[in-house]
């Protein structure tokens, strides 16, 4: 817009290499951290590049323990979760998907009678959204730990899945209700005029003229729940009810697992959302900004 | 006449079945009303039965929790530790939030250079921390500060910056500063997000007439561009306030609110004392609805300043 300067443009690429430099490096750290050995991490504790590149670490939590590999050769010890790799990566999914379903499903009806029936309740309704966004997690989980332990349902990924749903459910909303009140309503009306009741106009016309809503809240909806610690970490302490943030999790403080083994799960948990919003970028940041604010 | 007959019958039918809009607005929000209500309102309300009663592990077991009136709450101010994880929770809220919004200006205003091609190239990394789990995160940088192995310590010793590790996350006076900072990374693109699609809201008129009155580029940022960006900036600073209060996973993989007591933030606290042995869940809940109360304070800010102005 304006002529800049030789010199200001010069700045202005050191500042953005600044930050990109900030937002790769512990990326960084998490791919060269899981492509060394024990051994070359503790003989060398000044060199950023390994002097030996091996893939052990993959190979032992991808073959659950089976093939150790030979950085592994001598360890007796392999914790159990590591071994549970592909259990709680298929939780994960499972919990994700049904979340993300799920939220849709109910957000997008919710969504829609805010959006189109403007009344005193429905505003006070979406209101009550906002304000339930802001509930802490920690303050939900002692009473549901309470309430599920004393039913006797600790330990099932249906109580994960209920749980994750109610606690997005608001934030779906808040992301669906504006994409809802920018599709014109004459369409739902000549549709309503040729003799469609008000729920198949939804389903038939709003529905899939939402698409790209409905694909931006999805997104963020699959990423949080795959994100998401404290919920599944409470309700569920056996190993075949794990998720990938449980199981790393419980590597935090056990003494047996060394950073190279560490990283390389990490990585292996970050890669899908990665992926995930890689490729649905325009999406996230569509949903993330109707999710703030009024779109 | 026989088709007007046949008619009429069929259009009654159609238009009984037909529910109005408002019935039809409150069946839409049934599933959302139950689960809510299961999920939100019962649990929240159940915290506040819970802090008022005497609930351990033993109490779980036989289904009985004695009355115990506002114990809970007086034995958390007393509790010289709390006062401790409520300090470092201002702390760290004060250092994220601050951080945040004038990085997520900058960096905004940064990528907004579309005729660089490093901004360009900013931009399409912006989101990557989005997608990392937080709980990796914390793990990541307890990789990044680790004394002995760090991938810090190695890159400073790479450039010659420093002779002796440097302890980031051990030592207590800098730990609780160390957790603020994969925070900030981790969350940060959410708010150069929302900053940069409120900069393309701003009309380039606003910017061409200052340059006819021979504004500077402070000028124009201070006059024009700070102005305009102030209600997004108000949605951040809620929004991030509230959720850096309720900040967990970064402390339990990193420092587990240590060294000592350094990094107990108000989320750990209640974690520790609801999770760890002697499993006070009524202790536990009257600590978590301090917490509530505190962040619902802003919640409800944020809907009078903010969201107010929603006319769906």
């Amino acid at each position: 817009m304006f002529k800049q300067t030789r010199s200001v443009r010069l700045l202005l690429h050191m500042a953005n290499l600044l930050v990109i430099a900030f937002f790769l490096l512990p990326l960084a750290a998490v791919a060269i951290g899981s492509i060394q050995s024990e051994k070359t991490l503790q003989a060398d504790t000044h060199a950023v590049f390994p002097s030996e590149v091996t893939f052990d670490n993959f190979t032992v939590i991808l073959t659950q323990g089976e093939q150790k590999g030979r950085i592994f050769d001598q360890a007796t010890y392999l914790p159990d979760n590591i071994k549970a790799f592909y259990r709680a990566l298929f939780n994960s999914t499972v919990i994700a998907i049904s979340v993300t379903a799920l939220t849709l499903c109910f957000g997008s009806l919710s969504a829609y009678s805010i959006a189109r029936h403007p009344s005193r309740w429905t505003v006070w309704l979406l209101q009550a959204n906002v304000v339930a966004r802001f509930v802490p997690a920690i303050a939900l989980m002692i009473p549901l730990y309470v309430v599920i332990r004393s039913l006797g349902q600790l330990n099932s990924l249906v109580g994960v899945i209920v749980a994750e749903t109610g606690f997005l459910l608001p934030y779906a909303i808040l992301i669906l209700a504006p994409y809802f009140d920018s599709i014109p309503k004459e369409l739902e009306e000549a549709a309503r005029i040729d003799g469609c009741s008000r729920f198949s106009a939804f389903i038939r016309i709003v529905l899939p003229l939402s698409t790209p809503g409905l694909a931006a809240c999805g997104v963020i909806m699959f990423i949080i729940s795959w994100h998401e610690l404290l919920i599944p970490l409470i309700l569920n302490a056996r190993p075949e009810f794990m998720t990938l943030p449980t199981v790393i999790a419980s590597l935090v403080g056990d003494v047996h697992v060394f950073f190279n083994l560490m990283m390389a799960i990490c990585l292996l948990a970050l890669l899908p959302t990665v992926i995930l919003v890689a490729l649905l970028q325009k999406y996230v940041v569509q949903g993330l900004a109707a999710g703030a604010v009024k779109g | 006449m026989a088709i007007i007959a046949a008619d009429k019958p069929a259009t009654r039918r159609r238009l009984s079945r037909e529910v109005s809009g408002g019935v039809f607005a409150a069946l839409m929000n049934v599933p959302t009303g139950l689960i809510l209500a299961l999920v939100l309102v019962y649990p929240v309300l159940y915290a506040g039965y819970l802090s008022v009663h005497r609930v351990g592990l033993g109490q779980l077991r036989s289904g009985v929790f004695p009355f115990i009136g506002l114990d809970n709450y007086a034995r958390l101010f007393d509790d010289h530790l709390f006062w401790v994880a409520l300090k470092n929770t201002f702390i760290f809220t004060g250092i994220t939030v601050g951080a945040e919004i004038v990085l997520a200006v900058a960096i905004a205003l940064l990528i907004n250079q579309t005729s660089l091609w490093t901004s360009r190239a900013t931009r399409l990394l912006i989101l990557l921390p989005y997608a990392v789990p937080p709980i990796a995160n914390g793990l990541i940088w307890s990789f990044m500060y680790s004394f002995q192995f760090g991938f810090l310590n190695r890159i400073l010793f790479s450039l010659g910056w420093i002779d002796a590790p440097v302890n980031w996350a051990g030592n207590p006076d800098t730990a609780l500063f160390a957790v603020t900072v994969p925070y900030v990374w981790r969350t940060l693109p959410f708010a150069i997000l929302l900053v940069h699609a409120a900069l393309q809201g701003i009309p380039r008129e606003l910017y061409e007439a200052s340059a006819v009155d021979g504004a500077t580029a402070w000028d124009r940022f201070r006059h024009v561009t700070l102005p305009l960006l102030r209600p997004i900036i108000a949605v951040i600073l809620i929004l991030r306030t509230s959720f850096s209060f309720a900040v967990f996973e970064e402390i339990l993989a990193i420092t587990q609110g240590g060294p000592g007591d350094a990094t107990w933030v108000a989320a750990w606290y209640s974690y520790k004392i609801s999770f760890a042995p002697p499993n006070n869940f009524g202790m536990g809940s009257a600590s978590a609805y301090v917490l509530a109360l505190l962040i619902g304070l802003l919640a409800i800010g944020y809907v009078r300043l903010v969201y107010r102005r929603v006319t769906l």
